[in-house]
């Protein structure tokens, strides 16, 4: 039972991160985003051909330096912020609404089209695989001890990236994303470069979807693309919507909330014998059918986004003019 | 040169599918604004209306009515339970295009549970290929071409003859003008939806027989590439989308030849990405959109 | 019309525009006087707004030049005119609608130090927290001085229309610039307000702002006004106190030619 709860946790954790990534680029800059998974992906493969060994036929990819994971996981991080800043660059000079959305669309097809159908870079449709238990050697964990600790570091990094995140939300940086949000003409016309801005916004969300994804095949072990699979995208986002974009504790609501719903559902609904799919699609039905509920009767999510409230001024004596 | 002519009698046939999809699609947006990333699902929902009429009448005509019937009430139903009840409630386009985003997920697995997720075959002989002036092509390719030129026409005669098609020009161009001149912008966008889905849901049945096999999913990547030509002949412009259909199909069967089949919704997206960056109004409209002008 | 005597704020010289053959903007010319408050008038479509879009960087002329604290200003992008010290407002309040009123006057100044990512995640120094706290008070001045204390914390969006352009103007007096262009800020609000609006103006003037508005609210502009441009068909047609222009012909030509083709 408790392994059930552990992995649960890790996976929430995790899952967590991405939230908060996307919650950047689409909570406070406000821009339906659909490229962000594409960089929790670059995120996974990254770290994989860095610190898997060098590849054997008939598997092809990249790289294959077998670093420290922690190496890794920078430089997949680095990857990452450099994919979305192509992106970005493109994207976030003209384009606004769903014409963005539909070439941050294009992105991430492309990134997945090329991530499973060119074999040299990633082994294409079959993936890589092959990080068991990064780091758990430095501790000489055995296999069950590693899934305790692993989960101890995801919960640890989440609540780094959700710290980053609270002082980001309250600072003049994480506002002028939001003046962005709510006026960009506005937002121009008292000097906020938008274009630089909303830039800096992408690529720090890209990058904490790298890091996301780097923790991510910790987890799995492996990653091809078969993980990137729509359903996961698509609680990724209502996770963000259902809790409150530009709220961080909404988001963490949120996840907590899809993670539920995602496993609860199965729970209820009938087996199905010689069908297994049928259980999975009707979770993805019930899945979709909450992100489109939400975006009807509660577009703002359930946790609203705080604004700054001015306590009451203290009364001074009569020095004020009347 | 014959090699090339050859690749443009295949891409004619691409661009005759991708064209009355495009034109669907195009009729959607022109008339509520949204994006409706749904769109796809018509299509699959047409392939498997006649998949399942040509298995129990083996006729391929009863086939395509049923495909057309089924994407136009499916489509209509889009309209009435999603899109039209967002658009009154007052969405944003983004948000309505989040939640056909959502609707087209549900469509999808709603499919999975009827039909699995398995690939379909369809048994239709397309004939033997014959030599059309320079082009190769089979008797059903010739029908796609010849189906799809025939519907665009009627098409056409809708919307500048009719007096439904004045009303829907109306509703695309000012929907508050239209409905304060008395037209029911409601109904107006219910019955193109059900039009577009007609003309969608044949779509569908053409790309399968074209293809020769579908599942679930099959619509939706049509429909990456089926937003490529709309946005590249211009939003909510019929005929602009018929020409960028013809263009991108031509560019994808080209295109085709060099990198393999595989490639060809990345290659899509990489010139629907040039089209909206170049010109984001499509390629055939005057304005350019900047984030302020 | 004779050479100034006064320094002027803004220099605009042979200001051009065209959108597909038609001319929004030809050859205007004009100067702006500091200290003072100019009015841009002149019937629809004159090209008042697209001279503002010009001047500000939201357009890019197509020929033509604008000069400000000896700096030429034509194809540089808004937000770096803005920096420089020229503010412009919108024909509709432009308010951040999800942010508060105070957060919404806090932010109309810029702080590139500030405002930076790293500093986001690291926090202020001692010295910037100071200078945040200054700002914050001088905020809640501010707000005190156009009578929306109350409001502070209120969702800016819920304003009324005239709540909003008093916002709008709070953050004017927050940002500072040495010139403010109003883009007609009479426009749906209550005329009571006028007087109020007024009052600001001339705050504005009295802490160092140069200020042009575009009005047709031609009572409004008699009131502020110390200088007055007329624009009709792209370009300025006249110039002068408010009073020399009831009795100039061209204007009035201009105006009666508006009613003619309504």
């Amino acid at each position: 039972m408790s392994a059930y709860i552990v992995s649960i946790l890790t996976e929430g954790a995790i899952f967590g991160i991405m939230a908060l990534g996307l919650n950047v680029i689409w909570g406070w800059s406000g821009d339906f985003d659909l490229a962000y998974y594409g960089y929790i992906a670059v995120g996974a493969y990254m770290t994989l051909v860095l610190t898997i060994g060098p590849p054997i036929a008939p598997a092809h990819y990249i790289l294959g330096l077998q670093l420290p994971y922690p190496a890794a996981v920078v430089l997949a991080v680095v990857s990452s912020m450099a994919v979305g800043l192509v992106v970005g660059l493109i994207a976030l000079r003209h384009l606004r609404g769903i014409y963005f959305s539909i070439v941050t669309l294009g992105a991430v097809y492309v990134m997945y089209v090329f991530a499973g159908q060119y074999v040299p870079l990633f082994d294409g449709y079959n993936g890589l695989s092959g990080l068991f238990d990064p780091m758990g050697d430095w501790f000489g964990l055995d296999y069950l001890s590693y899934q305790w600790f692993l989960m101890a570091l995801c919960l640890v990094m989440f609540g780094l990236v959700l710290l980053f995140m609270w002082r980001l939300s309250g600072s003049r940086f994480g506002m002028a994303l939001r003046t962005l949000r709510e006026d960009e003409r506005a937002a121009a016309a008292f000097g906020r470069d938008i274009y630089r801005l909303k830039l800096k916004g992408y690529v720090l969300g890209a990058g904490v979807g790298g890091f996301a994804g780097a923790l991510f095949v910790a987890y799995l072990s492996a990653f091809n693309p078969s993980a990137w699979s729509p359903v996961e995208i698509i609680v990724l986002y209502s996770a963000v919507l259902v809790g409150g974009r530009g709220n961080i504790w909404g988001v963490v609501l949120g996840v907590f909330i899809m993670g539920i719903v995602v496993q609860e559902s199965t729970r209820f609904l009938p087996e199905v014998p010689g069908h297994p799919q049928i259980v999975l699609a009707l979770r993805g039905v019930i899945i979709g059918l909450v992100l489109v509920l939400f975006l009807r009767f509660r577009p703002q999510g359930l946790l609203p986004e705080r604004r700054y409230v001015d306590p009451a001024p203290k009364l001074e004596p009569a020095t004020r003019t009347a | 040169m014959n090699e090339a002519l050859l690749t443009l009698g295949f891409a004619l046939v691409t661009a005759s599918i991708l064209a009355l999809s495009a034109v669907a699609f195009t009729l959607e947006y022109a008339v509520t604004n949204v994006a409706n990333v749904s769109h796809g699902e018509i299509l699959t929902i047409g392939a498997y209306a006649a998949y399942l009429v040509h298995q129990r009448t083996g006729s391929a005509i009863a086939a395509a009515i049923a495909a057309a019937l089924a994407g136009g009430f499916a489509a209509l139903l889009m309209h009435s339970a999603v899109i039209g009840p967002f658009i009154r409630f007052g969405a944003t386009p983004t948000i309505v295009f989040i939640a056909t985003l959502g609707l087209s997920f549900m469509i999808q697995n709603t499919l999975v549970i009827f039909f699995g997720a398995a690939n379909v075959a369809y048994t239709l002989d397309p004939g033997a290929p014959q030599h059309i002036g320079p082009f190769l092509l089979t008797p059903l390719d010739l029908q796609i071409i010849a189906s799809a030129i025939a519907i665009t026409f009627v098409l056409y005669l809708v919307i500048s003859r009719t007096r439904f098609g004045k009303a829907l020009r109306a509703v695309s161009q000012n929907r508050e003008l239209a409905r304060v001149t008395g037209i029911n912008a409601t109904r107006v966008a219910a019955a193109t939806f059900f039009l577009a889905g007609l003309i969608a849901g044949y779509a569908g049945f053409i790309l399968a027989e074209s293809v020769g096999s579908f599942n679930p999913y099959f619509g939706f990547s049509f429909f990456l590439i089926t937003l490529t030509a709309a946005v590249a002949g211009g939003l909510g412009r019929a005929f602009g989308t018929m020409v960028g259909a013809v263009l991108v199909g031509i560019i994808l069967e080209f295109a085709g030849g060099y990198v393999s089949a595989s490639y060809n919704l990345a290659f899509a997206f990489a010139i629907l990405a040039i089209v909206i960056l170049v010109r984001p109004r499509g390629l055939f409209t005057n304005a350019r959109r900047t984030v302020f002008e | 019309m004779s050479a100034p005597s006064f320094t002027p704020a803004l220099e605009v010289r042979g200001l051009t525009k065209h959108f597909g053959g038609v001319f929004a903007v030809e050859d205007c010319s004009f100067v702006a006087p500091m200290g003072q408050v100019t009015g841009l008038i002149g019937p629809n479509g004159a090209g008042k707004s697209t001279a503002i879009d010009l001047i500000s960087g939201f357009k890019l002329p197509d020929s033509g030049t604008v000069l400000f604290k000896g700096r030429a200003l034509e194809g540089l992008p808004p937000h770096v005119i803005a920096r420089f010290g020229l503010i412009r407002t919108f024909q509709a309040p432009r308010e951040w609608p999800g942010l508060t009123v105070l957060e919404n006057v806090v932010m109309a100044n810029w702080d590139g130090r500030r405002e930076g990512f790293l500093r986001g995640l690291a926090g202020l120094g001692r010295a910037q927290r100071a200078k945040a706290a200054e700002e914050l008070a001088w905020a809640r001045e501010i707000l005190e001085e156009f009578g929306l204390t109350k409001l502070r914390n209120e969702r800016a969006g819920n304003l009324s229309g005239g709540q909003k352009r008093l916002v709008e103007f709070a953050r004017i007096r927050m940002a500072q610039p040495e010139l403010v262009i109003l883009d007609e800020p009479m426009g749906g609000v209550n005329p009571v307000l006028g007087e109020r609006m007024a009052l600001a103006i001339e705050a504005f003037i009295a802490s160092g702002t140069s200020v042009i508005v575009v009005e047709h609210n031609l009572p409004f502009i008699e009131r502020v006004t110390q200088h007055v441009i007329v624009m009709a068909q792209g370009t300025v047609i006249a110039e002068g106190p408010f009073e020399s222009l009831r009795s100039n012909q061209d204007v009035i030509d201009a105006y009666l030619g508006e009613l003619v083709h309504q």
